[in-house]
């Protein structure tokens, strides 16, 4: 690959965040709004959320980005490197929502267990729980280094450039890029929650986890099975 | 004998000549809805017309006759929900000599659009300008039921009649009621009540999923309809799989579960299309309501409700859940006359009649459009199979 000037990485690692950011939105979009739907309302809380989320999917992003420039381009076209990776962080993500499902931690969030007679949507309102960082930094890591199409694009590009430095900044764009798709999931923190709310974005997050479970495993027994 | 009968036989809730009076304009739509059918050839076409028409204008007749929707209503939907996959697998051996439906024929687009997959469609359409199902947009020789037919028929219905598509038009939910049907008693009474958020959980789940995927999810992994439909060819431990999910799913959610409870469990616990439509009776004209000084809290509504869209705390509100698909069994099960249909912006039980007419012949106009053509073509099919000269 041609080595541009870092002028031009940077328009192009921008342009390629924005254009792929829906593709990025449905890629994690499973895992964020389960998640976000989870939390308590408001905007200010669902910021923080999504910031601490971002950060860590920043960081998924540049130890992939660190990754791919040391290993060269032959780990983003590698098909068998990517599917322990991908079948691993599958799982991994499975776990983590599972976790959410399962309404842990119950000792600080009152609406973990729903009472079976507020069950009618649009009932009364549940009061608010605080959330924890780790949730947000665990899931945001993952989905940062969740291989989907764009990211793998972006890999082929970050992969040829001259210095760690440039990939590592070629990644940070790229993220600010697809970062701004993710805005609109802070406006969740405007609707109200209910206990029927949380009860269904808990029963979501556990059907997501079985496919990404199932996903995940699938990928990791082939891999074991067949090489 | 005879005269104690006449004497404990409740009085007809309207006479035989108002009833026809007020039939005609159904028996007058079925023969318009009918009649391109009578101008094509085909024997056996032009009896399956024939006996719906008279179908649906008899079972009209007696709704108009007793006063009951509920009663009546479910001859036709179990009759659609049976003899529908029966016009349908028909058809789809006559053309593939499968059910299965194999990958060439999706890349080309020959794969029939179903509704439930409609809101799986949105996502992928607004972030992409991708349509997700393997059909084609506008209707070919080879498929007429393509995605644009289909989502203007059910968005000109869902407008109109909200919900009540699931209790007049799903071509599906007549297995499960027939099965219901089928069971004296109810062996299982108790079911939790958060069992009727399950839909909602199911339609996040297939819609963020579809959107991630491009692919329809519920129709690649979760349809129980697909055992008695068309479903992809087995060819790998993948396909396997998803065949063995769609068996057990339609076992169980429309052949037990429907039977051990007397209740519609896949519309109620499982169909994310349903929770879907559920959205559509906040903008809708026509509901259930319950007037609350002639009710006495007996819960027989709830009990005969088949899709739990009824609570304790909603009866004492005065209405019914989200998810009321209006098939009317709560009014007729009311002995006090509390169940009453009711028009959006009027008075609760001033005329509720009025209302019942107004929305059974938008509903039963439907029935006929929709499920009349299918339950036309199915009995023709069946004719034909049949040893006659």
């Amino acid at each position: 690959m041609a080595v541009l000037p870092l002028s031009t990485s940077a328009v192009e690692a921008l342009v390629l965040g924005l254009a792929t950011g829906p593709v990025c939105l449905a890629s994690c979009g499973p895992v964020v709004l389960p998640w976000m739907l989870v939390q308590p309302r408001g905007v200010r809380g669902h910021a923080r959320q999504m910031s601490l989320f971002l950060a860590a999917r920043l960081v998924g992003y540049l130890v992939f980005a660190a990754a791919i420039w040391f290993a060269g381009i032959a780990l983003s076209r590698s098909w068998s490197g990517r599917s322990w990776l991908f079948g691993g962080v599958q799982v991994l993500l499975a776990a983590g929502l599972l976790i959410y499902a399962a309404g842990w931690p119950r000792a600080r969030c009152s609406i973990a267990r729903p009472r079976q007679e507020l069950v009618q949507i649009g009932g009364a309102s549940v009061d608010a729980a605080r959330p924890r960082a780790t949730g947000a930094l665990v899931l945001g890591f993952l989905t940062g280094i969740n291989l989907c199409p764009p990211f793998l694009v972006a890999g082929v590009q970050a992969a040829g450039l001259p210095s760690l430095a440039q990939a590592l900044l070629f990644f940070a764009i790229f993220f600010a890029g697809t970062a701004v798709w993710f805005m609109p999931f802070v406006s969740l923190g405007v609707v109200r929650r209910t206990s029927s709310f949380i009860t269904v974005a808990r029963m979501a997050a556990a059907l997501l986890a079985c496919w990404y479970g199932f996903t995940g495993a699938s990928l990791l027994i082939e891999k074991a099975i067949y090489g | 004998m005879a005269s104690s009968a006449a004497r404990t036989r409740p009085p007809a809730f309207r006479s035989v000549g108002r009833s026809i009076l007020l039939t005609v304009p159904v028996a007058m739509w079925a023969l318009l809805m009918f009649a391109p059918t009578f101008r094509a050839p085909g024997r056996n076409h032009h009896l399956g017309a024939s006996a719906v028409i008279v179908f649906m204008t008899t079972l009209f007749f007696l709704m108009m006759r007793t006063g009951k929707t509920y009663r009546w209503r479910r001859y036709f939907f179990v009759a659609l929900g049976f003899l529908f996959p029966v016009g349908f697998i028909a058809s789809l051996v006559a053309v593939r000599g499968s059910m299965s439906i194999p990958i060439e024929r999706m890349v080309s687009g020959d794969t029939p659009f179903c509704y439930m997959v409609i809101p799986l469609l949105i996502i992928p359409a607004a972030l992409a300008r991708t349509l997700i199902f393997p059909g084609s947009i506008l209707p070919t020789a080879s498929n007429p039921h393509s995605i644009a037919v289909m989502i203007g028929l059910w968005l000109a219905m869902t407008l109109v009649l909200g919900k009540a598509w699931c209790s007049y038009g799903c071509f599906f939910g007549g297995i499960e009621e027939g099965f219901a049907a089928a069971s004296k008693h109810a062996k299982i009474r108790k079911l939790d009540a958060r069992l009727r958020l399950v839909p909602w959980a199911i339609l996040l789940f297939v819609v963020v999923l579809s959107a991630a995927l491009f692919e329809p999810v519920y129709c690649m992994w979760l349809c129980p309809f697909k055992a008695v439909t068309e479903y992809p060819a087995v060819h790998s431990v993948e396909t396997a799989i998803q065949m063995g999910i769609f068996i057990a799913l339609f076992a169980a959610l429309v052949i037990v579960l429907p039977f051990l409870t007397k209740k519609r469990t896949q519309c109620a616990y499982f169909c994310p299309f349903g929770a879907f439509q559920s959205l559509f009776n906040r903008i809708n004209l026509f509901e259930i309501r319950f007037d609350r000084d002639k009710c006495v809290d007996c819960t027989l509504c709830q009990t005969a409700c088949p899709t739990m869209a009824l609570s304790v705390e909603s009866i004492r509100e005065g209405g019914t859940l989200l998810n009321c698909m209006k098939c009317g069994a709560c009014v007729d099960s009311c002995k006090k006359g509390a169940a009453v249909w009711h028009l959006k912006g009027t008075k609760v039980a001033l005329k509720p009649e009025r209302a019942r007419l107004l929305f059974l012949y938008g509903a039963w106009a439907m029935a006929t459009l929709f499920g009349g053509s299918i339950l036309a073509s199915s009995i023709a099919t069946v004719i034909g199979f049949l040893p006659l000269r």
